[in-house]
């Protein structure tokens, strides 16, 4: 029998098993039902009218709050719902309105046209309701004093609310393009999480024959390599699936959704994302596979792993790095060194701040450093998957395999 | 034939085979004798390749053992393993495929052998939720899925109950019929001599005693005597020369002896001490002879 027919039956296997596995399953319906739930939810819940209600005590307060609701809704375009609307209540006692507050029926208090109390300031996720109420104030304020010199309230609060400058880059990206840092962003995620998930699956699947002990009658009529290959493309066949089946998700819901303006998505951004989804894979499945090889029990296989997972993690920061600067040292180093290129090159080939040589020398660059690894990772596998008991030692794995 | 040809293995300080010598032919099947740690796993694993002798051979038909050719031979490692979560059906049906069965052909050998070991209606089960001796089951069947032409088994009757073992026991002597080579690991010496013509017996990595085992009671230097007797034996037995071993509990005794000592003589003296109950004089067991080659 053919190696590459041993392989593929030890792949079919793993697809078939892991596939149709309960945990598969469920992980792959809940990473679906998450992604689309990410994308679908705040359109769903940021759609419609903000309320506002404002407790008004003394004078001078309804020129405000009609100035803030104007420049609220002063990027909605006529004819849809207006983004906010603000409800005026007035209150003779300001200790009573300051009750309704605290019960949650004000978002804020004006004060005679010149103090504005709200319930604190500084925490994650403020209500815009100050900067709106003293937005309104500016403007109420500005009027006043363009009204003395004839000009129209109206056009005050136009040229305030009028289109920013217009925007171009060096880069030639287009305007509407700043939504390719968030595909990157997105897309490093996926890559992150998917290698992580991926290389504790080759981890603990290589584990878990050995401890099960079912490799010695493996080992009776296949080659190591065989089951090493076998494993990381059945696995990785799988994880492929699962990660095209993620993207396809995402981007129907961002179709149906309509919360992110996705211009610039094309083919060549989600070739991007599997070229080196596969390579990333390839790169830390057979590593993990080798750490995988080296223990006994499934306890073992993540203190074995944990220099590999903290690689990854290193990864991810250098790209988060990169994704600020993609064009400083840490990128550019980031890009030539195997381990951290699958995480910053599609980074910096979402902003299209890589240039074409540096992209397919770091592909080579990457490829290669699998086909050593393959070689390196492949003996300590062969070496470790037949001692037993404690945990193998790197050194002797490599030794035995040798002998 | 198989063929190990003076092996030799150490693992750091600890010497697992020190020129270890046998043979198997087909049609044939070998008890493999010794006690714990006496290299009989390692030797059987030195036939996958599992273990990478020193120095020394191991051959089939007089060739070294290829990939392919190790596909036509079925193992039972000592130590079970299968895939817990796959059902019994298809974990050996893959195993047949793994040694280069179509998978038509892989599933149908996967259900005969079901089928014979009385597991047909549990084909679909896990074989995590099996009885250990299903399991045990199991893990034959998917050494003889693929009609090898070699078994190797490390202890294959170990966990079994008395039922199973005589299945176990007759599916063995069928497939020596057929003319495959099978050899198989064991401590039960009483089953072996039951079901063996031939033993080899390793100790301390190399072999002690190898051959047909009636041949090898009848030329041993030994002879195995029960005496039962009532009255107070005394020094009775200091009257034999050449005792080797006595065991004794309850007035009875069995003693292991030189083959040339004087029998009548000895059961004159016995008569004389009290009333011989009973008395047998035999060539020795398979036992007498593992307990003198490993003493």
């Amino acid at each position: 029998m053919s190696s590459f027919k041993t392989v593929w039956r030890i792949a079919v296997r793993e697809i078939r098993e892991h596939g149709r596995s309960r945990s598969f399953l469920i992980t792959t319906g809940f990473t679906f039902l998450a992604v689309a739930a990410l994308i679908v939810v705040p359109g769903l819940v940021g759609d419609g009218t903000s309320e506002y209600s404002v407790g008004s005590i003394g004078d001078g307060n309804e020129p405000i709050v009609a100035a803030a609701e104007q420049l609220g809704n002063a990027a909605v375009e006529p004819g849809s719902d207006p983004s906010v609307s603000f409800e005026l209540e007035t209150f003779d006692d300001r200790a009573v309105a300051e009750a309704a507050m605290e019960s949650g029926e004000l978002d804020a208090i004006l004060v005679d046209g010149t103090e504005v109390v709200v319930e604190s300031v500084g925490g994650f996720g403020d209500s815009p309701v100050l900067s709106l109420l003293q937005q309104g104030a500016a403007s109420v304020e500005l009027e006043a004093i363009v009204s003395e010199s004839g000009d129209a309230a109206a056009d005050v609060i136009a040229v305030m609310t009028s289109d920013p400058l217009e925007t171009s880059t060096l880069s030639g990206q287009e305007a509407g393009d700043e939504s390719r840092g968030a595909v990157a962003y997105a897309g490093l995620l996926l890559l992150y999480m998917a290698v992580l998930l991926y290389g504790n699956w080759m981890l603990s699947g290589v584990t878990e024959e050995k401890s099960n002990r079912v490799v010695e009658v493996l080992l009776s009529s296949v080659r190591p390599w065989q089951l090493l290959a076998g494993k990381i493309i059945g696995i990785g066949t799988l994880g492929i699936a699962q990660f095209a089946g993620t993207i396809t998700i995402a981007l129907v819901a961002v179709q149906m959704s309509n919360t992110i303006e996705l211009p610039s998505l094309d083919a060549g951004l989600v070739a991007n994302l599997i070229v080196w989804f596969v390579l990333g894979f390839l790169l830390f499945a057979v590593m993990y596979g080798a750490a995988g090889s080296l223990v006994s029990r499934m306890e073992d296989a993540q203190n074995v792993a944990f220099p590999m997972t903290m690689v990854v993690v290193a990864g991810f920061f250098v790209s988060i790095a990169a994704l600020s600067d993609p064009d400083g040292p840490t990128a550019l180093i980031g890009t030539f060194v195997p381990l951290t290129a699958p995480f910053v090159v599609p980074v910096r080939a979402a902003l299209e701040t890589i240039p074409a040589w540096q992209y397919g020398l770091s592909v080579l660059l990457t490829s290669g450093a699998i086909v050593g690894l393959v070689f390196v990772a492949g003996r300590i596998y062969a070496g470790g998957l037949l001692r037993f008991g404690t945990r193998v030692k790197l050194r002797d794995a490599w030794r035995s395999a040798g002998a | 034939m198989l063929a190990l040809a003076d092996l030799h293995k150490r693992y750091d300080d600890v010497a697992a085979l020190s020129g270890c010598t046998l043979q198997v032919d087909r049609g044939r099947m070998l008890g493999f004798l010794g006690p714990n740690g006496a290299g009989k796993t390692t030797a059987m694993r030195t036939i996958f390749g599992l273990v990478t002798a020193d120095s020394g051979q191991v051959t089939w038909d007089g060739a070294p053992i290829t990939m392919e050719q190790k596909r036509r031979f079925g193992y039972m490692p000592e130590q079970r393993g299968l895939y817990p979560k796959m059902k019994a059906h298809d974990q050996l049906t893959y195993l047949g495929r793994l040694r280069g069965m179509e998978q038509k052909e892989a599933a149908a050998s996967a259900d005969q052998w079901l089928e014979r070991f009385g597991l047909a209606e549990r084909r679909l089960d896990r074989v995590e939720v099996l009885s250990h001796g299903n399991q045990q089951r199991v893990q034959l069947a998917a050494a003889l899925v693929h009609d090898p032409e070699l078994l190797v088994l490390d202890e294959p009757f170990s966990g079994l109950d008395p039922i199973a073992t005589e299945t176990m026991a007759d599916i063995l002597r069928e497939e020596t019929v057929k003319g495959k080579a099978v050899v198989f690991s064991s401590h039960q010496l009483d089953l072996v001599e039951d079901i063996c013509e031939e033993v080899a017996i390793i100790n301390a990595g190399r072999i002690v005693v190898e051959g047909n085992v009636r041949r090898l009671k009848d030329a041993a230097p030994i002879r195995h005597l029960e005496l039962e007797l009532d009255g107070d034996i005394g020094d009775l037995f200091d009257t034999l020369e050449d005792v080797r071993q006595i065991r004794s509990a309850d007035g009875s005794h069995t003693l292991i002896i030189d083959a040339g000592s004087d029998i009548r003589g000895f059961l004159a003296r016995a008569q004389q001490v009290g009333r011989v109950r009973h008395f047998t004089y035999t060539s020795p067991s398979l036992s007498d002879l593992f307990r003198e080659a490993v003493r």
